[in-house]
């Protein structure tokens, strides 16, 4: 219950971040539904639900960027992400663990692989964050749609790379 | 054990898809960045994992014999020479089975040859022969990206026993057999039971003379004396078909009934037998003692409604399962007509026939829940059985109405046996 109740106080501060950021009604209605909807699966232990939750927290978050169009701060980013991946593994384990005897030494070796699995995605969040910014430095003559191509190129090698880990192995456990 | 990803690598990759996504066609920095920690987590999830560790598991159970309501403590140790991990264990619960303390589900940290004790207590609503299956035990990768399941194909069986209630005065059978035992014989011999008097005849012993008789009639007179001899005894459970909630059915109390008068028979020394008409006739020969008790108690454990249309002929049981001189004690809900049919049958062939009429109504009621309609139709059926045993009555059955939920004891106290005497010159 206790991971329960930390993934929907997680979804609330994610579905907040959007509305924080701008006024406009239509980013806070977004991230109304998305903590209802994200609310609904962390409570219930629905781990779709809260991917759904925390996917319209991410579109509400990149819809109030783009109308308040702010200075870039990497580091919300980093937060966000971070925030997204402890909100799913958080509802997995509230979900796999609901209604079974939980030993609190099993929840501090828990916390204590998790803390080097996050530590190292910050670490390596701040290092895109350097070589965007060397990118951007080398790339500063450049004409638009030579950003644009070598942007896309990167997302699509990521996803490609993402693409190859989930589907390497067999079908998911139950 | 193989390592299977679970399906939070789809919603990482869900959301590490939007995020890129808007990254892109909002063109801001942030979003991209926000993608990084879901690629981090994702990868780490495919990280190499450690080799299938030296796994020790061992289920123990407290009792493998109890009775009906009481509790059995389940204890699950394990032990694993790897590095610590978290384990989940889960063991599934036979039906009719209710989890009584502890869970049947838990997450522990095993490795570095830690043993591990986990424990919970079960409690068992009604008889059954309880067997715990499986024990699933599941190893997770930390973040919960990937598992690998094995299972331990150990079997752990209990028998649940009937309940047992104390009979003080069972129903005493109308013939004895050779051995000694608690029932009154007709026929004279030795023994304490005083019989008729009959004047002194040589080779009689002096301590049988009775002086007050001898000083009343002026000539020697001896008490004779009736044997005391044990019986057979043949219960016939009904289980062509039952009613009521698991654990508290009709049949359910039938067997109760019948342990307890197994239970009262074998401790007068009498040989008890078992017969279970149903769908599978099991049979039990009668017998006495300790293991044999054991043995009536395992039948009556797993005895069962199995459906048929087939009406079981009693005639083919031998008669070293149903003796000739045996008393037989049927316990039937009387739902179904093929048992009436056999036990009408056994007692036109002549056999001492006792028929316990279990009333299925107040299991019936236990499962329908109450209301007005629901107590209607109990008192209907209330009337048409009491209409329904009369008639049985009067084609000279001896029937003994019994609701199941009173004692037993209570109900066989309205009948008793008209002592026979019968002395032979």
């Amino acid at each position: 219950m206790t991971a329960a109740l930390a993934a929907t106080a997680l979804m609330a501060l994610l579905a907040g971040v959007g509305p924080a950021l701008s006024p406009w009604p239509g980013v806070s209605a977004l991230g109304l539904i998305a903590f209802l909807v994200g609310g609904a699966g962390t409570l219930a232990r629905i781990v779709p639900l809260a991917t759904a939750g925390g996917a319209l927290a991410l579109i509400g978050y990149a819809l109030a960027l783009g109308a308040e169009q702010p200075a870039s701060h990497p580091l919300a980013g980093v937060a966000i992400g971070a925030g997204l991946v402890l909100l799913l593994v958080l509802t997995h384990l509230a979900a796999r663990t609901g209604g079974a005897a939980f030993e609190p030494a099993a929840a501090r070796l828990l916390l204590w692989s998790w803390a080097p699995v996050l530590a190292v995605g910050v670490l390596a969040a701040s290092a895109l964050v350097i070589a965007g910014a060397l990118v951007a430095a080398a790339l500063r003559g450049a004409s638009l749609p030579a950003v644009v191509a070598i942007a896309t190129l990167g997302a699509v090698v990521a996803a490609a790379g993402v693409t190859a880990l989930v589907t390497a192995a067999g079908r998911p456990a139950p | 054990m193989t390592w299977r990803p679970t399906t939070l690598n789809l919603s990482l990759a869900t959301l590490l898809g939007w995020a890129l996504l808007l990254g892109v066609l909002g063109g801001r920095a942030e979003l991209i960045v926000a993608a990084v920690p879901l690629v981090v987590a994702l990868a780490a999830g495919r990280r190499p994992r450690p080799a299938a560790a030296d796994w020790q598991v061992a289920r123990h159970v407290s009792r493998d014999r109890l009775v009906e309501g009481e509790r059995v403590t389940v204890t699950v140790t394990l032990r694993a020479s790897g590095r610590r991990e978290v384990v989940e264990l889960y063991q599934p619960l036979p039906p009719h089975v209710r989890l009584a303390e502890g869970r049947h589900h838990a997450f522990v940290v095993a490795g570095e040859h830690r043993e591990v004790r986990w424990s919970f207590e079960l409690s068992c609503a009604g008889r059954q022969r309880l067997r715990l299956g499986d024990l699933h035990l599941r190893r997770w990768e930390p973040l919960g990206l990937a598992a690998a399941e094995s299972v331990d194909h150990a079997i752990s069986d209990v028998s649940v026993y009937p309940h047992v209630t104390p009979l003080r005065r069972p129903p005493s059978p109308a013939r004895t057999q050779t051995y000694v035992g608690h029932h009154v014989s007709p026929a004279q011999g030795e023994g304490i039971e005083p019989g008729d008097i009959r004047p002194f005849v040589p080779g009689d012993q002096v301590r049988h003379v009775n002086w007050r008789a001898t000083l009343r009639l002026g000539a020697l007179h001896v008490t004779q004396h009736h044997r005391e001899r044990n019986a057979d005894v043949v219960l016939l459970l009904d289980t062509l078909a039952d009613v009521g909630p698991p654990g508290d059915s009709a049949v359910d109390r039938a067997v109760r009934g019948a342990a307890s008068l197994a239970a009262a028979y074998l401790a007068r020394k009498d040989r008890v037998g078992l017969i279970e008409y149903g769908g599978i006739l099991r049979q039990v020969r009668p017998a006495a003692g300790r293991a044999h008790w054991e043995r009536l108690l395992d039948t009556l454990a797993r005895a069962s409604v199995v459906f048929t249309y087939v009406a079981r002929d009693l005639e083919r049981i031998p008669p070293r399962v149903l003796p000739p001189q045996a008393l037989v004690i049927a316990l039937s809900p009387l739902l179904d007509g093929r048992f009436l049919g056999a036990a009408t049958d056994l007692a036109a062939r002549g056999f001492d026939l006792l028929l316990v009429a279990v009333s299925p109504i107040a299991a019936a009621r236990a499962l329908a829940g109450g209301g007005a309609v629901t107590d209607l139709a109990a008192r209907l059926w209330a009337l048409e059985r009491r209409a329904e045993l009369d008639q049985l009555r009067a084609r000279g059955l001896t029937i003994i109405d019994w609701d199941g939920v009173e004692p037993l004891e209570a109900a066989l106290a309205v009948w008793q046996r008209p002592r026979q005497r019968r002395v032979r010159a």
